[in-house]
């Protein structure tokens, strides 16, 4: 046999295999084209789509649901799943309006860290007594839910002497709402953590292929245990914006979040077996979710109906994404 | 000769990036055992598998019996005498002997609607003396041996056939003998040799002797074509093997004039190592730039010996060292920190992150030394993933190809990157060239010579004996779990394989 030669160029276009043609349309082009599709088609609906007091509505709803699906994003990106981002939201959010009462500006760290440990529960359940995390995370939300009851059956409304706290979130900066500018910061963060990190490098390897990643030395406990931290992280955040937003805390206000948040990051084009997506595909998700939510009511879908075309958006996102090779068996 | 009981005509099947049959003609004539042989990726699996019609050809046609057919999946291949005996076997584990053979078609032995289990008996019998096993018939299948499961395997096939009123049918033997003793081996040629005044037999093996003493023609196949139809009697081995891989062994096929000589220093060191039920307390030394080539049979504790020193198994015993240096047992990631690399065999499902690119692939294990602040520089990544593309010669439009698109001699050679381009010091290769076309596995062999040179002492795993003889510099063969003998393999003064084989079964 010739030996080849040493010097050819091994960058070649000849071997421009199409392997699964799924993986090559990448899902945000189809999260953007619908994106400014709706836009549009909103806007044709109701001129008023695009008036600075409803483009606030989106923008606050938004910002919000981002922050939350920024989090959930990486318990997916791992291949796994956050349901307890509904019951940590109602929770952080009544203990928070009620520590804010007791010690003040205190409380915007102390429920962060409560937010943090949480995650950290999720993740340890999963990693240590190994059952999946879509249980796990079910266990644990439904004991938050409880936890927030718990804590206050009914909504609490924030002491008027405390509003100057309440700015933090509710103000402005240089005219942009902080509301917004706190959500550009937890994108800004979610994104470089998993562009430029290692640990976020490893939740991409981990979410691809847990085995090769445990058999390269990759720490599989450690990537996913910061998975759902990180998770934990953006519920709480949110759901201290949320209630400050509101001027109260309310022990339910988590439940829509759990299928919003999920529904923000697949949509947007990360997929459920994990591995692909990212911070701005979130981003993008979030606020199809919102402009859908809002544009609907403003150009005057049924109620009724939103729903389900709601649904059949999550049904096509994952559609796209979805890796089937991964899951030997669709159940 | 006897008349065509199959015919496939100018087969072609095509995959992303690679055509896997080109063209095929492929006749079976009735009463004949037809060798068939070819190296990984030369398409004989993907042709038997049109056979049985897993998959479909993208062209050509598919005769049985003289009638044209369009095979739609196993079960319907099995009904129309076409069946396989695959390699792995495929009988429901916790079911009996009879349960097994008869699965799916009970409804014959309907009595007063139940089942006869009087009936199936005396069927079940008679299925299995046709294949000479005489075996409790409501033994699980789990507790029987490989050999009797080849055996049910094809006492169902052809006990099939007899239902749906086939004359002679095709039985396809997909590497039989890989999991039987010398003695099973010899009861299966001659029960497929009586078998032919009833059947066809098509038989796959790498072991061309057998091939060679046991068919009646041989076909063999190359890159996805047929290159040669040759009467066995006709047939020597090493016109063969020349056919298999278009150029005569004689040619330095394993780069042997690049072997060098291990260095002073010893790399790893075994102690007593052993797991229980699996090997024994075994001890020995890999040195820098040595190439161990660890032999055996399926169930000779090779793997797990190598999945032990990968840290991806814990063994039960004794001290694995590193430089000297003790390793934590069981700790893939402390050893990979130590400079030992795995390369595994099942390469898309243990060896990438097949929905990323190439450059995070090759980088994963080199990502701290990317950073530039603190943070994974996208420019130094870039540019040591093109280096190591460059080095390795992976064939890829851009470094931010996905892996998925690569075909598969890329795809180890994106794994094999991903070890070079961190610092080890020993390389554990699980059958590196399974399943990649021979221009790859050249490419393979020139990269183990290469970190051979560069110090990297390696425990290679080989699909083929010939493989092992010629990569390695020193040759350990296992068997039952002990270490049975060790041959050194200097360039040029290579043992045959024929004064190995003796030590390995």
């Amino acid at each position: 046999m010739t030996a080849p030669d040493s010097g050819s160029a091994t960058i070649t276009q000849e071997k421009a295999t199409v392997g699964h043609k799924r993986l090559q349309i990448p899902a945000i082009y189809f999260a953007l084209t619908l994106l400014v599709v709706l836009v549009i088609l909103f806007t044709l609906g109701n001129q008023n789509f695009l008036s600075a007091y409803n483009l606030n509505t989106i923008g606050n709803y938004a910002a919000i649901l981002s922050v939350v699906a920024l989090g959930q994003m990486n318990t997916i990106l791992i291949g796994g799943i956050d349901l307890s981002v509904g019951g940590l939201m109602s929770f952080t959010s009544v203990l928070f309006v009620v520590l804010l009462q007791l010690i003040g500006v205190w409380a915007f760290p102390i429920c962060i860290l409560v937010a943090l440990a949480v995650g950290y529960v999720n993740g340890a359940i999963l990693t240590r007594i190994k059952i999946p995390s879509f249980i796990a995370t079910l266990g644990t939300g439904g004991i938050l839910t409880s936890l927030a009851l718990l804590v206050s059956p009914l909504p609490v409304v924030a002491p008027g002497s405390k509003y100057g706290l309440l700015d933090l979130v509710n103000g402005n900066l240089l005219g942009i709402p902080n509301l917004l500018l706190l959500a550009l910061a937890a994108f800004v963060l979610f994104y470089v953590t998993l562009r430029f990190t290692k640990i976020g490098r490893n939740i991409y390897y981990v979410g691809s292929n847990i085995k090769m990643s445990w058999m390269s030395g990759i720490d599989i406990v450690g990537t996913r245990n910061f998975a759902f931290v990180l998770s934990g992280f953006g519920a709480g955040l949110a759901a201290i914006m949320l209630s400050c937003n509101q001027f109260g805390g309310d022990p339910t206000l988590g439940n829509v979040y759990i299928l919003q948040s999920i529904a923000a990051v697949v949509v947007g084009g990360t997929a459920l077996t994990g591995g692909t997506g990212g911070a701005v595909n979130t981003i993008i998700g979030a606020l199809i979710l919102a402009v859908m939510e809002n544009g609907m009511n403003v150009v005057g879908v049924d109620a009724y109906f939103q729903q389900s075309i709601l649904g059949l958006v999550i049904i096509i996102s994952v559609a796209l994404t979805f890796d089937r090779t991964k899951t030997a068996m669709i159940k | 000769m006897s008349a065509a009981v199959l015919e496939l005509q100018r087969i072609t099947k095509r995959y992303p990036g690679v055509v896997a049959l080109d063209g095929v003609d492929f006749t079976v004539y009735e009463n004949e055992i037809l060798g068939l042989v070819g190296e990984n990726g030369a398409g004989k699996s993907t042709l038997m598998k049109i056979l049985i019609g897993l998959i479909q050809p993208d062209q050509g046609t598919y005769r049985l019996r003289g009638a044209p057919v369009v095979i739609k999946n196993p079960a319907h291949a099995a009904n129309l005498g076409v069946g396989m005996v695959f390699q792995e076997g495929c009988l429901v584990p916790n079911l009996s002997i009879m349960e097994n053979l008869f699965l799916c078609h009970e409804i014959g032995f309907r009595h007063f609607g139940f089942l006869s289990k009087r009936k199936m008996r005396d069927a079940a019998h008679a299925a299995l003396g046709t294949v000479k096993v005489a075996a409790d018939l409501d033994t699980p299948v789990s507790e029987t041996t490989p050999a009797v499961r080849q055996m049910i395997e094809i006492a169902r096939l052809l006990w099939l056939s007899k239902l749906y009123q086939q004359r002679n049918p095709v039985l396809i033997l997909d590497e039989p003998t890989t999991v039987l003793t010398d003695d099973e081996r010899n009861t299966l040629f001659s029960i497929a040799t009586e078998l032919k005044s009833q059947a066809s037999i098509i038989l796959i093996s790498h072991r061309l002797q057998e091939i060679v003493e046991t068919s009646d023609r041989i076909l063999i196949m190359k890159d996805g074509k047929r290159v040669a139809n040759i009467q066995a009697r006709h047939a020597g081995i090493p016109e063969i093997e020349q056919m298999m891989v278009g150029h005569a062994f004689a040619a330095d096929r394993f780069r042997e004039d690049e072997q060098i000589p291990p260095g002073d220093q010893v790399t790893l060191t075994l102690e007593n190592v052993s797991k229980r039920g699996v090997f024994e307390p075994l001890n020995f030394e890999v040195r820098q730039g040595e190439i161990i080539s660890l032999v055996g049979l399926v169930g000779s504790g090779k793997e797990a010996l190598c999945r032990c020193i990968a840290g991806l198994e814990k063994p039960d015993t004794g001290s694995i060292k590193l430089a000297g240096k003790r390793l934590t047992p069981g700790s893939p990631s402390e050893a990979v920190r130590a400079g030992i690399g795995h390369i595994p065999i099942d390469r898309r499902s243990d060896g990438l992150a097949l929905g990323m690119t190439i450059a995070e692939n090759v980088n994963l294990l080199v990502l701290d030394h990317l950073k530039v602040g603190g943070f994974i520089s996208p420019q130094r990544e870039k540019k040591n993933a093109l280096r190591w593309i460059q080095d390795c010669r992976i064939k890829a439009p851009s470094p931010s190809t996905m892996c998925v698109n690569l075909s598969g001699g890329n795809q180890q050679k994106t794994v094999i990157a991903k070890w070079l381009s961190s610092k080890i010091h020993l390389l554990v290769l699980d059958h590196p060239t399974r399943g990649v076309d021979v221009g790859a596995k050249d490419e393979i062999y020139r990269l183990i010579r290469q970190l051979a040179r560069t110090g990297v002492g390696m425990i290679i795993m080989c699909d083929t004996l010939e493989e092992d003889i010629g990569l390695c510099g020193r040759m350990l063969i296992m068997k039952d779990g002990q270490l049975v003998n060790e041959v050194n393999c200097p360039p040029y003064r290579k043992p045959s394989p024929s004064d190995i084989i003796s030590s390995i079964v």
